[in-house]
Protein backbone atom coordinates (compact mmCIF):
# COMPACT_ATOMS: atom_id res chain seq x y z
CA UNK A 1 0.00 0.00 0.00
CA UNK A 2 0.78 3.48 -0.66
CA UNK A 3 2.20 5.96 2.07
CA UNK A 4 -0.77 8.10 2.82
CA UNK A 5 0.24 11.69 3.78
CA UNK A 6 -2.48 13.79 5.39
CA UNK A 7 -3.98 16.85 3.60
CA UNK A 8 -1.76 19.73 4.63
CA UNK A 9 -3.15 23.72 4.54
CA UNK A 10 -1.75 25.13 1.79
CA UNK A 11 -3.12 28.66 1.87
CA UNK A 12 -1.46 31.09 3.27
CA UNK A 13 -3.10 34.94 3.82
CA UNK A 14 -0.82 38.02 2.49
CA UNK A 15 2.86 37.36 1.48
CA UNK A 16 5.32 34.91 2.60
CA UNK A 17 7.69 35.88 4.79
CA UNK A 18 11.43 35.40 4.63
CA UNK A 19 11.00 34.49 8.19
CA UNK A 20 8.80 31.85 7.67
CA UNK A 21 11.05 30.44 5.31
CA UNK A 22 13.86 30.58 7.36
CA UNK A 23 12.15 28.60 10.15
CA UNK A 24 10.92 26.29 8.00
CA UNK A 25 14.62 25.32 7.09
CA UNK A 26 15.60 24.98 10.82
CA UNK A 27 12.68 22.72 11.58
CA UNK A 28 14.47 20.61 9.65
CA UNK A 29 17.81 20.35 11.52
CA UNK A 30 16.37 17.38 13.43
CA UNK A 31 15.74 15.33 10.42
CA UNK A 32 19.03 13.60 9.70
CA UNK A 33 18.46 11.42 6.61
CA UNK A 34 18.07 14.63 4.49
CA UNK A 35 21.30 15.61 2.42
CA UNK A 36 19.67 18.11 -0.26
CA UNK A 37 16.69 20.64 0.31
CA UNK A 38 15.47 22.47 -2.86
CA UNK A 39 13.02 25.45 -2.45
CA UNK A 40 11.00 27.55 -5.30
CA UNK A 41 10.56 31.00 -4.09
CA UNK A 42 7.90 32.67 -6.39
CA UNK A 43 8.18 36.45 -6.44
CA UNK A 44 5.90 38.81 -7.70
CA UNK A 45 7.11 41.19 -10.69
CA UNK A 46 6.67 44.53 -11.48
CA UNK A 47 5.65 43.59 -15.28
CA UNK A 48 5.21 46.77 -17.68
CA UNK A 49 1.39 46.50 -18.33
CA UNK A 50 -0.61 49.48 -20.58
CA UNK A 51 -1.24 52.07 -17.44
CA UNK A 52 1.59 51.41 -15.85
CA UNK A 53 3.71 48.49 -13.74
CA UNK A 54 2.30 45.74 -11.69
CA UNK A 55 1.85 46.99 -7.79
CA UNK A 56 0.72 43.41 -6.40
CA UNK A 57 -1.45 40.42 -7.23
CA UNK A 58 -4.79 40.18 -5.44
CA UNK A 59 -5.42 36.12 -5.80
CA UNK A 60 -8.11 34.03 -5.06
CA UNK A 61 -8.77 30.37 -5.69
CA UNK A 62 -11.02 27.88 -5.69
CA UNK A 63 -10.22 26.80 -2.26
CA UNK A 64 -11.45 23.32 -2.09
CA UNK A 65 -10.66 22.15 -5.44
CA UNK A 66 -7.34 23.44 -5.44
CA UNK A 67 -7.02 22.11 -2.17
CA UNK A 68 -7.76 18.58 -3.37
CA UNK A 69 -5.40 19.49 -6.42
CA UNK A 70 -2.45 20.55 -3.96
CA UNK A 71 -2.87 16.97 -2.33
CA UNK A 72 -3.11 14.86 -5.53
CA UNK A 73 0.41 16.97 -6.57
CA UNK A 74 1.80 15.89 -3.21
CA UNK A 75 0.64 12.09 -3.69
CA UNK A 76 2.00 12.45 -7.07
CA UNK A 77 5.62 14.10 -6.29
CA UNK A 78 6.22 11.13 -3.36
CA UNK A 79 5.39 8.55 -5.85
CA UNK A 80 7.81 9.99 -8.59
CA UNK A 81 10.52 11.00 -6.66
CA UNK A 82 12.95 9.76 -3.33
CA UNK A 83 11.52 12.79 -1.17
CA UNK A 84 11.80 12.73 2.93
CA UNK A 85 9.26 15.97 2.92
CA UNK A 86 7.46 18.10 1.23
CA UNK A 87 5.84 21.29 1.97
CA UNK A 88 4.10 23.73 -0.34
CA UNK A 89 2.46 27.12 0.35
CA UNK A 90 1.17 29.79 -1.66
CA UNK A 91 -0.33 32.96 -1.02
CA UNK A 92 -4.31 34.32 -1.29
CA UNK A 93 -5.24 37.80 -0.95
CA UNK A 94 -3.33 40.62 -1.51
CA UNK A 95 0.75 40.26 -2.12
CA UNK A 96 2.76 42.94 -3.18
CA UNK A 97 5.32 43.03 -5.87
CA UNK A 98 8.62 41.97 -4.99
CA UNK A 99 7.24 39.65 -1.94
CA UNK A 100 6.61 36.07 -2.57
CA UNK A 101 3.64 34.15 -3.01
CA UNK A 102 4.72 30.14 -3.26
CA UNK A 103 6.61 29.10 -1.60
CA UNK A 104 7.76 24.88 -2.31
CA UNK A 105 9.77 23.04 -0.01
CA UNK A 106 10.98 19.38 -0.39
CA UNK A 107 13.79 17.56 0.94
CA UNK A 108 15.64 14.20 -0.06
CA UNK A 109 18.66 12.46 0.69
CA UNK A 110 20.53 13.55 -2.50
CA UNK A 111 20.23 16.43 -4.86
CA UNK A 112 18.96 15.13 -8.46
CA UNK A 113 15.32 14.13 -6.29
CA UNK A 114 15.40 17.34 -4.91
CA UNK A 115 15.88 19.35 -7.96
CA UNK A 116 13.85 17.23 -10.40
CA UNK A 117 10.52 17.15 -7.56
CA UNK A 118 10.87 21.06 -7.00
CA UNK A 119 10.52 21.82 -11.08
CA UNK A 120 7.48 19.15 -11.23
CA UNK A 121 5.38 20.50 -7.89
CA UNK A 122 5.90 24.04 -9.39
CA UNK A 123 4.80 22.94 -12.67
CA UNK A 124 1.58 21.00 -11.77
CA UNK A 125 0.80 23.83 -9.66
CA UNK A 126 1.11 26.40 -12.19
CA UNK A 127 -1.02 24.45 -15.09
CA UNK A 128 -3.17 22.24 -12.47
CA UNK A 129 -4.63 24.28 -9.38
CA UNK A 130 -7.55 26.83 -9.57
CA UNK A 131 -6.12 29.81 -8.65
CA UNK A 132 -6.88 33.41 -10.16
CA UNK A 133 -4.30 36.25 -10.19
CA UNK A 134 -5.73 39.99 -10.45
CA UNK A 135 -2.86 42.07 -11.00
CA UNK A 136 -2.80 45.30 -9.81
CA UNK A 137 -2.19 48.27 -12.27
CA UNK A 138 -2.35 51.89 -11.21
CA UNK A 139 -6.03 52.50 -10.77
CA UNK A 140 -6.74 49.62 -12.63
CA UNK A 141 -6.46 45.89 -13.07
CA UNK A 142 -5.80 42.93 -15.34
CA UNK A 143 -6.18 39.17 -14.99
CA UNK A 144 -2.86 37.15 -14.77
CA UNK A 145 -3.04 34.30 -17.33
CA UNK A 146 0.13 31.46 -16.73
CA UNK A 147 1.86 30.37 -19.99
CA UNK B 1 -50.59 2.68 -22.41
CA UNK B 2 -47.88 4.84 -22.86
CA UNK B 3 -44.40 5.26 -20.81
CA UNK B 4 -44.07 9.11 -20.22
CA UNK B 5 -40.26 9.92 -21.07
CA UNK B 6 -38.55 12.20 -18.84
CA UNK B 7 -38.18 14.76 -21.52
CA UNK B 8 -42.00 14.66 -22.08
CA UNK B 9 -42.27 15.07 -17.96
CA UNK B 10 -41.20 18.52 -17.73
CA UNK B 11 -38.64 17.69 -15.01
CA UNK B 12 -36.80 21.05 -13.74
CA UNK B 13 -33.49 20.61 -12.29
CA UNK B 14 -31.84 23.57 -9.94
CA UNK B 15 -27.83 23.68 -9.01
CA UNK B 16 -25.16 26.35 -7.42
CA UNK B 17 -22.93 28.02 -9.87
CA UNK B 18 -19.48 29.40 -8.75
CA UNK B 19 -17.65 32.35 -10.49
CA UNK B 20 -14.53 33.02 -9.95
CA UNK B 21 -11.70 35.79 -11.41
CA UNK B 22 -12.46 37.73 -14.69
CA UNK B 23 -15.86 36.02 -14.68
CA UNK B 24 -16.96 37.10 -11.37
CA UNK B 25 -16.46 40.40 -12.39
CA UNK B 26 -18.84 39.98 -15.63
CA UNK B 27 -20.98 38.23 -13.58
CA UNK B 28 -21.16 40.70 -10.79
CA UNK B 29 -21.97 37.91 -8.49
CA UNK B 30 -19.38 35.33 -6.77
CA UNK B 31 -22.61 32.76 -6.87
CA UNK B 32 -25.91 32.15 -7.98
CA UNK B 33 -28.60 29.02 -8.16
CA UNK B 34 -29.05 27.79 -11.57
CA UNK B 35 -32.80 26.76 -12.36
CA UNK B 36 -33.05 24.97 -15.90
CA UNK B 37 -34.96 21.57 -17.62
CA UNK B 38 -33.75 18.75 -16.21
CA UNK B 39 -31.30 16.45 -18.55
CA UNK B 40 -28.65 18.83 -19.08
CA UNK B 41 -25.60 18.45 -20.36
CA UNK B 42 -22.37 20.67 -19.59
CA UNK B 43 -22.48 22.03 -23.53
CA UNK B 44 -26.04 23.14 -23.03
CA UNK B 45 -25.57 24.85 -19.79
CA UNK B 46 -22.51 26.27 -21.28
CA UNK B 47 -24.76 28.12 -24.09
CA UNK B 48 -27.27 28.91 -21.38
CA UNK B 49 -24.33 30.71 -20.00
CA UNK B 50 -23.22 32.33 -22.99
CA UNK B 51 -26.90 33.75 -23.43
CA UNK B 52 -26.88 35.15 -20.12
CA UNK B 53 -23.53 36.77 -19.78
CA UNK B 54 -22.42 37.61 -23.01
CA UNK B 55 -19.35 39.44 -22.08
CA UNK B 56 -17.98 36.32 -21.21
CA UNK B 57 -18.49 35.09 -25.08
CA UNK B 58 -14.57 36.01 -26.16
CA UNK B 59 -13.39 34.51 -22.24
CA UNK B 60 -11.59 31.20 -22.46
CA UNK B 61 -12.77 29.02 -19.24
CA UNK B 62 -13.22 25.50 -17.92
CA UNK B 63 -16.46 24.29 -16.46
CA UNK B 64 -16.08 22.18 -13.22
CA UNK B 65 -18.74 19.62 -12.25
CA UNK B 66 -18.27 18.95 -8.26
CA UNK B 67 -14.84 20.29 -8.12
CA UNK B 68 -13.62 18.12 -11.44
CA UNK B 69 -12.84 19.67 -15.28
CA UNK B 70 -15.77 18.25 -17.52
CA UNK B 71 -16.11 18.00 -20.88
CA UNK B 72 -18.89 19.59 -22.78
CA UNK B 73 -21.18 16.20 -22.92
CA UNK B 74 -21.31 15.28 -19.32
CA UNK B 75 -24.97 15.23 -18.11
CA UNK B 76 -25.21 17.57 -15.28
CA UNK B 77 -26.67 15.31 -11.93
CA UNK B 78 -27.83 17.07 -9.33
CA UNK B 79 -26.64 17.68 -6.43
CA UNK B 80 -24.43 19.34 -8.41
CA UNK B 81 -21.79 22.43 -8.17
CA UNK B 82 -20.67 23.85 -10.86
CA UNK B 83 -17.67 26.19 -11.44
CA UNK B 84 -16.38 28.38 -14.14
CA UNK B 85 -13.04 28.53 -14.01
CA UNK B 86 -10.87 31.60 -15.78
CA UNK B 87 -7.38 30.61 -17.16
CA UNK B 88 -5.18 29.99 -13.45
CA UNK B 89 -2.88 32.28 -12.26
CA UNK B 90 -1.10 30.27 -9.71
CA UNK B 91 2.43 30.69 -8.61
Amino acid sequence: MEKAHKPKKVFVQGPISPDFVAKSIASHQSKTGIGAHAIFLGQIRADQKEGGAVTGIDYTAYEEMAEQAFHDIREAAFARFELTCMHIYHSLGLVPTGEISLFVFVSSPHRRAAFEASEFIVEEIKANVPIFGKELVGEGHVWKQNT
Amino acid sequence: MRVIGLNEYQVRMSFQVKYFGMLAEIAGLSDEVWNAAGGLTVGQFRAQMLDKYPAMRDKKFKIAVNQKISEDFVLIETPAEIALLPPFAGG
